[in-house]
């Protein structure tokens, strides 16, 4: 074995090392190793270092005041709390009157809200945002569902972004194709929203929705997908965008799809400036 | 209370909200009281309730959110991650926590229960409920993509633009 693969083997186990999760006679060879490689040895120490440094950022929030005062008071609770009889008898039939008082709220909000209140959370906010926008102007609204002209779509989308449609209309599917291009707006906020159709009679809509992120949204450094009714939305965040994928196709074919679109659509917010 | 401090931690962590990870952190010590028949005297207390933790976790992550993270963004991640770079010696406490969140769910669990709490593979295995294997895996996973990241912070500080590392 020549030291540079020597070097590469040593380095795959140097965390588990640390973690004495390695075999004696391994852990004996990397001992070895290190003390006569400065390269490895650099290596170790670094991740030493990192892991100390992570340990102490994690360790540094305090546990909330009254926070072991709350869970003592709910264990207490807990264990004075009568199982069955007229308690249990009391609380099903509270949640059975929130059930009925949330089902007639719902039948007087219009369809749109409906929909975006069966989620909640953080993290499901920021998604409906790109959701409410899908709604609003793909689903809920009157449209040709003709593709529109290329030259038309891109006046619409302006320089900054004509740019956006080619690319993803690379990444589509077969049968599937980009019907419109523009900027819409929606509670103060601006989208740039390409609506694809195509799948099973081309009735299958797909909205690619761009917008700024404003101040307390995040989806970190991951991909989330989301299902509510027959909608999977999935989000993600690219140079203070987010973006969002969302459609009426299975779950797994949404995903495929914002899998496939998202290097370009990266790539696209990275190219230029806006 | 024991353990309390560190089943917050890690809450706040594997939730990145502090109100849910109280929520969270309650809910463990209610489970606990209520299956305490349930465990086994002379097995590890801190490791059953970090079980029971993570399950919570599990639970109000499909409940309150039905979300899910998508396999394919964890290779996306990894795809698009730049080449590694050195890892700046001053790393502030907000930078590495940066990191530490944007990995995938499952990797910073590991990463946290493995190089923070310091539990062993075996016991992390039994908390996650899934083979040594994609404990191992997961931990290989996360830990380059956490090292990616800081090396990320050290090409954004001006810091040696192509180093290279193993492992």
């Amino acid at each position: 074995m020549n030291p540079g693969d020597r070097c590469g083997k040593m380095r795959t186990q140097l965390d588990s090392y640390l973690n004495r999760e390695v075999p004696a006679e391994t852990s004996r060879e990397v001992a070895r190793h290190v003390e006569i490689c400065p390269g490895c040895a650099g290596e170790l120490a670094t991740r030493v270092r990192v892991r100390a440094q992570l340990q102490a950022a994690v360790r540094s929030p305090a546990v909330p005041a009254g926070l072991e005062a709350r869970v003592r008071r709910a264990v207490a609770g807990q264990a004075a709390r009568p199982r069955t009889g007229l308690w249990a008898v009391a609380a099903a039939a509270a949640v059975i009157l929130c059930v009925v008082l949330v089902s007639l709220l719902r039948t007087q909000m219009n369809p749109e809200e409906a929909i975006l209140r069966k989620t909640s959370g953080r993290l499901v906010a920021v998604l409906n945002v790109g959701l409410r926008d899908h709604l609003r102007c793909a689903v809920f609204r009157k449209y040709s569902k003709q593709p529109a002209a290329a030259g038309k779509m891109a006046a619409e989308l302006g320089p900054e972004f004509a740019g956006l449609a080619p690319l993803v209309e690379a990444k589509l599917p077969d049968g599937f194709r980009i019907i419109q291009g523009h900027h819409c707006a929606a509670r103060g906020r601006q989208y740039t929203h390409l609506i694809v159709a195509g799948g099973a009679g081309g009735r299958k809509i797909v909205s690619v929705i761009l917008t700024r992120k404003q101040s307390g949204e995040s989806l970190g450094g991951g991909i989330y997908q989301a299902g509510v009714d027959r909608f999977q939305v999935v989000g993600f965040e690219s140079h203070d965008y987010l973006v969002y994928v969302i459609s009426d196709l299975d779950a797994q074919g949404n995903i495929q799809l914002a899998a496939n679109l998202a290097p370009a659509l990266r790539e696209f917010l990275a190219s230029d400036p806006r | 209370m024991p353990h309390l401090h560190e089943l917050y931690r890690t809450a706040v962590r594997l939730l990145g909200d502090g109100a849910k990870a109280e929520d969270a952190v309650q809910e463990t010590y209610l489970q606990a009281w209520k299956s305490f028949a349930r465990f086994a005297p002379g097995t590890n207390c801190r490791a059953w309730l970090f079980k029971i933790l993570v399950n919570t976790i599990h639970h109000h992550r499909r409940n309150w959110f039905n979300l899910r993270r998508a396999r394919e963004s964890e290779e996306i991640l990894e795809h698009t991650a730049g080449c590694a770079a050195p890892i700046p010696e001053r790393i502030a406490q907000r930078e590495i926590l940066l990191a530490l969140d944007r990995l995938p769910a499952d990797y910073r669990a590991a990463v946290l229960l493995a190089d923070v709490e310091e539990f062993s593979y075996k016991e992390i295995a039994g908390m996650l409920d899934v083979p040594i294997g994609t404990v191992m895996s997961r931990l290989s996973r996360g830990r380059k993509l956490l090292r990616e990241q800081l090396g990320a912070l050290a090409r954004s500080y001006g810091i040696g633009a192509a180093g290279k590392e193993g492992g």
